[in-house]
């Protein structure tokens, strides 16, 4: 029976990837001066798109609903756990957009490379594909239960972030920028200046 | 054999004439020399049985499963050739797509060999259809990898290659319900088992006479050297980006 259940999985996926080959968009015309544009544009969005980490801090702060609950009344409290579930979902949101601009950076850039590290690529779709779930679970945690139900669950996407940023560093290494030193990086030698 | 199977069966070698004949006209015959060779083998193949249906209907039956046999070997060879061609850029994509499909062969005729060596009453000839069926499903497994691969991240792939991935995968997974139904569910099935796969084949052919009318290079992309200045600019950025990404993270949320 699982034999059956595993050859007709199979099947149908292979016939649900095939469908959606046919539904892939051509990629840009453009071709890499375009693409490295545009990575330039995520890079500045992801540079400058993230909340002050005080404000992060503050949105998940136990001593603001323990406040709360002992000194307002019950529409301010209502009014205040309503207030900080918006704010958790909107920061929940922000930082899945930013882990998926830098999926997509990174997919981006290493498409342009010959020779990739199958090992660390798998590793990172897979993180992504983790820390992005992760992100979805928390949305509906926080959506469902409000920003104080899911401390663990914020923990462990922040971990899993954290493990995603040290592995694409690393899958970065190759690229250390020797040039970044204004002295050594003269308009002869690289064709440009920095 | 019905009317049906035998209209599929004579429109499909219509069809695998055309695209031989197209081949040679088109000038794409020595850039896809596995993909021919199959569509040749299963020409040369679905003749004699034909020929021999209608000459000496009992030796028919007897060529079906070497046949089989013959035209799965050289699916592979059109499997290499696929990932070849969109991989032809990317070293290490290719090797990948290789690796699978070395790793995922390997192991269905290692268990083929373990059960020849462990069950004494077990026999391949036996056993065909399972045989096909494995291998068929291995044959899918490295054609999702192409396609995963190829989607991830965005290669860009020609009208030719498009068409044979499209068509080989539709005959692929038609066979791997086919095969799997009838294993399971026995002769009951054995009307839809000839009818699936032939149709799927003739779906099959019908996309690759199309795709594969005239030839149309594979897009090749202009990829930057890695030490071109911009990309290392890019690339330096990119790391002090990720950096305060990781920092924003450490911070925020106490572990």
């Amino acid at each position: 029976m699982i034999q059956l259940i595993i050859s007709l999985l199979v099947g149908a996926a292979l016939l649900v990837f095939l469908y959606f080959f046919v539904r892939r968009s051509k990629p840009s015309a453009e071709g890499s001066a375009q693409q490295l544009r545009e990575a330039r544009q995520t890079l500045d969005s992801l540079q400058f798109g993230l909340l002050p980490n005080d404000l992060v801090h503050r949105i998940f702060a136990k001593e603001d609903l323990e406040y709360v609950l002992s000194s307002a009344p019950a529409d301010v409290q209502s009014l205040f756990l309503s207030e900080r579930k918006d704010i958790a979902l909107g920061w929940v949101r922000r930082v899945r957009g930013a882990v998926l601009e830098l999926m997509r950076f990174h997919r981006g850039h290493a498409r342009l490379y010959a020779q990739l590290s199958p090992a660390t690529e798998t590793r990172l779709a897979l993180n992504f594909a983790g820390l992005l779930a992760l992100c979805r679970f928390l949305q509906v945690a926080v959506y469902l239960r409000g920003p104080y139900a899911a401390p663990g669950m914020v923990r462990t996407v922040a971990a899993t972030a954290g493990r995603v940023c040290n592995i694409s560093e690393q899958s970065l290494q190759f690229l250390k920028v020797k040039q970044l030193d204004p002295l050594k990086n003269t308009p002869s030698s690289h064709g440009a200046s920095v | 054999m019905g009317i049906y199977i035998q209209t599929v069966w004579l429109g499909g070698l219509l069809i695998e004439g055309i695209i031989l004949v197209r081949s040679v006209l088109g000038r794409s015959l020595a850039k896809y020399p596995f993909f021919y060779l199959y569509i040749a083998s299963v020409f040369a193949a679905s003749t004699a049985r034909y020929v021999l249906e209608i000459v000496r209907p009992s030796l028919q039956h007897g060529i079906y499963w070497p046949k089989q046999y013959v035209t799965l070997f050289l699916g592979c060879g059109v499997i290499f050739e696929i990932s070849r061609h969109v991989f032809a850029q990317r070293v290490t994509l290719d090797r990948i797509a290789r690796w699978t499909m070395l790793v995922t062969f390997g192991a269905i005729f290692l268990s083929v060999a373990i059960q020849a060596f462990i069950l004494p009453g077990w026999n391949v000839t036996a056993n065909t259809a399972d045989l096909e069926r494995d291998l068929r499903i291995a044959q899918a497994i490295v054609l999702m990898t192409i396609l995963v691969l190829s989607g991830y991240y965005k290669i860009g792939i020609g009208r030719n290659i498009k068409g044979m991935i499209l068509g080989f995968g539709i005959y692929v997974g038609a066979s791997v319900f086919s095969l799997t139904l009838r294993l399971f569910v026995g002769t009951r099935f054995e009307r839809a088992f000839e009818v699936i796969p032939n149709t799927a084949y003739f779906l099959a052919l019908a996309v690759w006479m199309v795709a594969l009318w005239s030839y149309e290079a594979e897009p090749v992309e202009k990829l930057p050297s890695i030490s071109g200045g911009e990309y290392q600019i890019l690339a330096g950025r990119t790391q002090e980006i990720l950096g305060s990404i990781n920092d924003h993270l450490d911070r925020t949320v106490p572990r």
